[in-house]
């Protein structure tokens, strides 16, 4: 009835986690977007499909938001592996996979608070070293900090993965039908959350009739989204030309430092 | 995107080093991220090879580490140009330059973080998040690739800015302040434009509830197709829209209001 998850499949997902947060904090090709690690997980797990959709739902809920000013947001990351991960171990698809992958998101936003604060730790024997002129130290200092937030994401994916059988059980038992329906109807309506988000990021106000264009493009229109976003691109295009001539002709030349 | 001010050759630094500053803020500018100072460990960590350079004597090489371990944070992306610009003006002017650099630093850091996640935070998760997520959730992986080559893109975007901040050093707050303005601006249109057009793709739940009066049978979803296609999304996110607004409301108190309003309404049949 339940699929096992093998240990290797385990640790390939704990450094997955371990590497998709260095990229988030450096690199940043996205291996931390739920979507990826959703992706990845779909194919270390045996089920690209569902890793795909649990991505995107999750994805949606959290488009465009990101850790501004250092601030934490769910860990749909982790959220993502887990709940695929739990998804294909126990057969029960999208809505229990995205069930789980939320609340465990939302609760491991203690780890990344828990990480950023340990570092504080590194940042004291860095000033200690520098005093001694012991600049390598310094260095050293930095690259360390790659341990809180390495494991801040690898070790609830494998402790969860670890004992990934036994706690599918238990959950499956006191996951009734209609919580499950419940869910399912969750992860259509969740991504009204993302887009409400980036509403209230934006410029909504001066710019509503860009929001209108859009919508009317898909919903009357149904073009995809890359269309969408290409049309977007001319109109953004288009502004941006007007206002450069705008400001050639208003601002010729004298520059003040001090702004 | 001239480099006449400056040039590289007859200067202390050289490409080689300029690249080497890039090179560890692109593998670790956030890594010993810390609430106290933030970027401030990673920013030191990424001039170290510059600051090794102009400072021979041990007492000047000391004062300048302890200056750049301060407090730093800003939007890696842009973090570059400020890099960049820091860099030519300890060249030219060494430790003479200390209230300078301070200046620029944190004069920048702010607006530049503005800028920076507006554009690449926002704007771009956005664009790109959204087209990945409308074909993933067809099946299709195309979209997390696309997505994958602009982020690549980005390293070569952030090579140029650390050229570019080099080559304005002083002037660069000039430089970019008008140009960076309307680009925030145009990139706001297009992420405006790609979130009308997620409303209706994305969120997707229907009313299934069906009235029955002797022969007459009446869809809800129907009739609410009629009025305006994607009614119910609209009707969500304006909702969502507005619990945002309110006071001590944050988003994950949000999700967990969607999460039980999603499974009573889905219980009842009212939502499907």
């Amino acid at each position: 009835m339940y699929m096992q998850i093998t240990f290797i499949q385990t640790l390939l997902l704990t450094i997955y986690a371990f590497v998709a947060i260095y990229d988030a904090l450096e690199t940043d090709i996205g291996l931390s977007k739920p979507i990826q690690a959703g992706f990845f997980t779909g194919l270390v797990m045996g089920d690209v499909t569902l890793g795909l959709a649990v991505g995107a739902t999750l994805q949606l809920m959290i488009l465009g938001v990101s850790t501004y000013g250092g601030a934490s947001i769910p860990d749909f990351m982790t959220g993502s592996i887990i709940g695929t991960a739990f998804g294909v171990i126990s057969g029960k698809g999208i809505e229990f996979a995205i069930g789980l992958a939320v609340p465990i998101g939302l609760l491991l936003v203690q780890l990344d608070v828990l990480a950023r604060f340990t570092n504080t730790f590194f940042q004291h024997r860095a000033d200690k070293y520098a005093d001694e002129g012991n600049f390598k130290k310094v260095e050293t200092m930095n690259i360390l900090g790659i341990i809180p937030w390495g494991l801040s994401r690898a070790i609830p994916v494998f402790i969860a993965l670890l004992f990934g059988h036994e706690i599918v059980d238990s959950l499956v038992k006191v996951f009734p039908a209609w919580l499950m329906s419940g869910l399912s109807v969750a992860g259509r309506v969740l991504p009204a959350l993302g887009i409400a988000i980036l509403l209230r990021y934006l410029p909504v106000k001066k710019y509503s009739a860009y929001l209108l264009i859009g919508f009317v493009l898909a919903a009357y229109l149904k073009i995809p989204m890359v269309g969408v976003a290409i049309i977007g691109l001319a109109l953004g295009l288009l502004v941006y030309q007007r206002s450069q001539r705008e400001a050639q002709n208003a601002f010729a030349g004298g520059v003040n430092e001090d702004e | 995107m001239k480099m006449s001010n400056k040039n590289m050759d007859t200067g202390k630094i050289t490409k080689r080093d300029l690249k080497k500053v890039y090179r560890r803020w692109l593998l670790g500018g956030q890594i010993g991220w810390n609430y106290e100072r933030m970027q401030g460990l990673c920013y030191c960590f990424s001039m170290m090879p510059v600051l090794r350079k102009l400072y021979t004597k041990e007492e000047d090489l000391k004062k300048a580490v302890k200056q750049h371990l301060q407090f730093f944070n800003t939007e890696p992306d842009m973090a570059h140009l400020i890099l960049g610009a820091n860099v030519a003006i300890e060249e030219s002017q060494g430790l003479e330059a200390v209230e300078t650099v301070t200046a620029i630093k944190t004069g920048l850091m702010g607006p530049f973080a503005g800028i920076g996640d507006t554009i690449f935070g926002v704007i771009a998760g956005t664009v790109f998040g959204s087209i990945a997520a409308y074909m993933a959730l067809n099946g299709n992986s195309l979209g997390i690739w696309i997505w994958l080559a602009w982020n690549i893109a980005r390293w070569f975007i952030r090579w140029e800015f650390t050229k570019l901040g080099y080559a304005q050093g002083l002037k660069l707050v000039a430089a970019m302040e008008g140009k960076l303005k309307s680009m925030t601006e145009a990139a706001s249109i297009l992420g405006l434009t790609v979130v009308g057009a997620l409303i209706p793709t994305v969120v997707r739940p229907t009313v299934p509830a069906v009235f029955q009066s002797r022969e007459v049978t009446m869809e809800v979803q129907g009739i609410l197709d009629q009025i305006m296609p994607a009614l119910i999304p609209v009707a969500l996110v304006a909702f969502v829209y507005w619990l945002l607004g309110r006071k001590k409301m944050n988003s994950t108190k949000a999700i967990w209001i969607l999460l039980a309003l999603s499974i009573i309404l889905g219980a009842f049949g009212i939502l499907g």
